[in-house]
């Protein structure tokens, strides 16, 4: 079988200024974590790979460029799973570390654990040798005059949804062994909380994997994905015989009608199939299989460009 | 049927010496919970209520009685969620407060948020003047006991993990229909600094939708949040499952996916009910009819009639005997 992968790069209103590069940071990324399963890695290591590409650039909001909490403060949440053995890690609330995708990974692999938050992530980021990097290496400008901008949480949610940045990154696979992963990466909602946890390292909200049905990632209204559940929800679709696109827009119908939330999802499911579907204005997003990008911006847009072999 | 609540005391191995006072403190909390109830209270206030209850019961892993993280130190984590709209809140990793469940009420009801963490959900409780307790007054000689046991070179960590597992948590439906659910622990023996489990993750530690049910869940947090188990359970009730199958398909798919045992208490917006556990023993007690029900063995179910007047907070001694189904 043919090897997919799927990246997104945030749900959201995203800005004219902002599109064009959006669009090139995930075709980049989505070639490069299609390059590991071309050359015979893992999904799991191929969506890594995609997420850490989404989190070295600064357009997206993940490791460099993420969004600032009230106190001006980078915290960053990630998640990673296999859908193999269910076995999943998660960072919540981190601080310094350039590729929370990574910790999460070292969080599945080298603990027993499936989630460490704030201090203890830092911790044990540092037991296992990964290099801190300073604050001001995550913050871009635009953030810190965004954050200057709306200082006030209070300023911040009055604002409509949509002007905020959600732009959580993420990225699903299948391999040419069936196995399914996903990824999810965040800084979260602009001028949030000290502590806020968003859905992205929830298991079962920013991103879910099993071989059985499918594996997603999730972005947008993190409370609202968090109120549904949306990873998990959407495979409950698809293990009731829904195609991958019905089963992701039934779910985040569900989740404007329910609780007013909008978002975007990709899937894809262990045979191959995959979708990328939003009720945003916008959601950047590239996709690779059989030798051909596919990529989009806007509602329906779907682009082709076939790769050089 | 309505008011009912269903509450836990952990589902693992209890040692015979405790296995009287985790049946009394779970009789305790489903008392209380059921006294909100019966005075008109929301199934979010008579959750929270039961599980404040069981938090203040050093018996319990969950405010005072907390096990200790591998630095010795009392971490909590705990969600609460309304059935009606889907809202919940969570904290983790929160050190020196008395009541988590509480905590993460006011996270719910006070903030844009769903989930505050660490020193985030610290510097949220100060902001609103909830008192900070010493930890000290989390931790007892038994907790202590057992983190010491459990850092000596030949301990079994597994073996200990099983000993004492005692998440606590309650799920209710109120006079009008509305669910909800809640659940508070102080995480897994001897856990790495910052290890957040199951407990405040929404669907696994528990899930609350007015359309199909609500869920609390216990055991190995691990596999439960590889499972999603609160949710998947709720899924099979809404596939057409009763709450009694839908919990043991969870629990057994659990089992045989992920090879990890666990409890849950479950209820339906009618207000049929199901404690559930594929582990040796769950502490469990429910309140309806006025009736009290509570088990710690697989297919226990002893019941005793609550008196109307009697002050919930009354009954620390051991159940009267019950009758055996």
């Amino acid at each position: 079988m043919s090897a997919v992968l799927v990246v997104h790069g945030g749900a959201w209103a995203i800005p004219n200024d902002l599109a064009q590069a959006s669009v090139e940071g995930v075709k980049a990324a989505a070639c490069g974590g299609f390059a590991v399963l071309k050359a015979g890695g893992s999904a799991l290591d191929a969506v890594e790979a995609a997420v850490m590409g989404l989190e070295d650039n600064g357009v997206f909001n993940a490791g460099h460029g993420a969004a600032l909490n009230t106190d001006g403060e980078v915290e960053l949440d990630s998640i990673i799973m296999d859908g193999r053995t269910l076995g999943c890690g998660a960072v919540s609330s981190v601080k310094n570390i350039a590729h929370p995708v990574s910790l999460a990974r070292a969080v599945m692999e080298k603990t027993s654990h499936v989630m460490l938050t704030d201090r203890g992530a830092n911790l044990f980021a540092e037991s296992i040798g990964v290099a801190t990097v300073p604050t001001e290496a995550l913050v871009t400008e635009l953030e810190r005059t965004e954050w200057k901008k709306n200082k006030t949480y209070m300023a911040g949610v009055v604002e409509d949804f949509n002007a905020q940045a959600h732009d959580t990154v993420g990225a699903v696979a299948v391999d040419r062994a069936g196995n399914v992963a996903c990824a999810t990466s965040t800084g979260g909602i602009r001028n949030k909380m000290v502590g806020r946890v968003g859905d992205s390292p929830v298991i079962g909200c920013g991103g879910y994997a099993d071989n059985l049905s499918g594996a997603v990632s999730c972005t947008g209204h993190g409370e609202s994905i968090l109120k549904v559940t949306l990873a998990r929800l959407i495979l409950s679709h698809i293990e009731q015989g829904k195609s991958v696109a019905e089963a992701s827009q039934l779910a985040l119908q569900y989740m404007g009608d329910r609780v007013k939330g909008a978002g975007g999802a990709i899937v894809v499911s262990p045979s191959g199939q995959w979708s990328a579907t939003f009720t945003t204005e916008r959601m950047a997003w590239a996709a690779v299989e059989d030798g051909v990008l596919w990529y989009g911006l806007e509602p329906n847009e779907r682009k082709k460009e076939q790769l050089s072999q | 049927m309505l008011p009912v609540v269903v509450v836990h005391g952990g589902a693992g191995h209890v040692p015979r010496t405790r296995a009287e006072q985790s049946l009394s403190g779970v009789c305790s909390a489903a008392r209380g919970g059921y006294a909100v109830l019966r005075g008109g209270g929301s199934s979010m206030d008579a959750v929270v209520e039961a599980v404040r209850i069981l938090e203040n019961d050093p018996h319990f892993n969950a405010g005072c009685g907390s096990v200790l993280n591998v630095r010795g130190d009392v971490e909590m984590d705990a969600i609460v969620m309304d059935g009606r709209t889907l809202s919940s809140g969570a904290v983790s990793a929160v050190r020196n407060i008395a009541n988590p469940v509480q905590l993460a009420r006011l996270v719910m009801d006070k903030t844009s948020h769903a989930c505050l963490t660490a020193g985030g959900a610290q510097q949220f409780a100060r902001s609103l003047g909830v008192p900070e307790v010493p930890q000290e007054s989390l931790i007892t000689e038994y907790s202590r006991m057992r983190w010491k046991k459990n850092l000596a070179p030949d301990a079994n960590p597994v073996e200990c993990q099983m000993g004492k597992m005692g998440t606590v948590g309650a799920v209710a439906v109120d006079r009008e229909g509305n669910v909800a659910c809640a659940t508070s622990t102080g995480g897994m023996l001897n856990k790495m600094e910052g290890r957040v489990g199951d407990t405040p993750c929404i669907g696994s530690g528990g899930y609350a939708d007015n359309q199909s049910g609500a869920v609390s869940t216990t055991g190995v947090g691990e596999a439960i949040m590889k499972v999603t188990l609160a949710r998947l359970i709720l899924f099979h009730m809404e596939q057409g499952q009763s709450v009694e199958a839908a919990s043991d398909l969870g629990l057994a798919h659990m089992k045989s996916r992920v090879g990890g045992l666990g409890g849950v208490v479950t209820v339906d917006p009618q207000g049929r009910w199901a404690a559930r556990f594929n582990s040796l023993q769950m502490a469990w007690a429910a309140g309806q009819n006025g009736t009290l029900h509570y088990g710690l063995y697989a297919g226990e179910d002893f019941t005793q009639s609550m008196d109307p007047d009697q002050d919930p907070d009354q009954g620390h001694g051991p159940p009267p005997a019950g009758v055996r189904h």
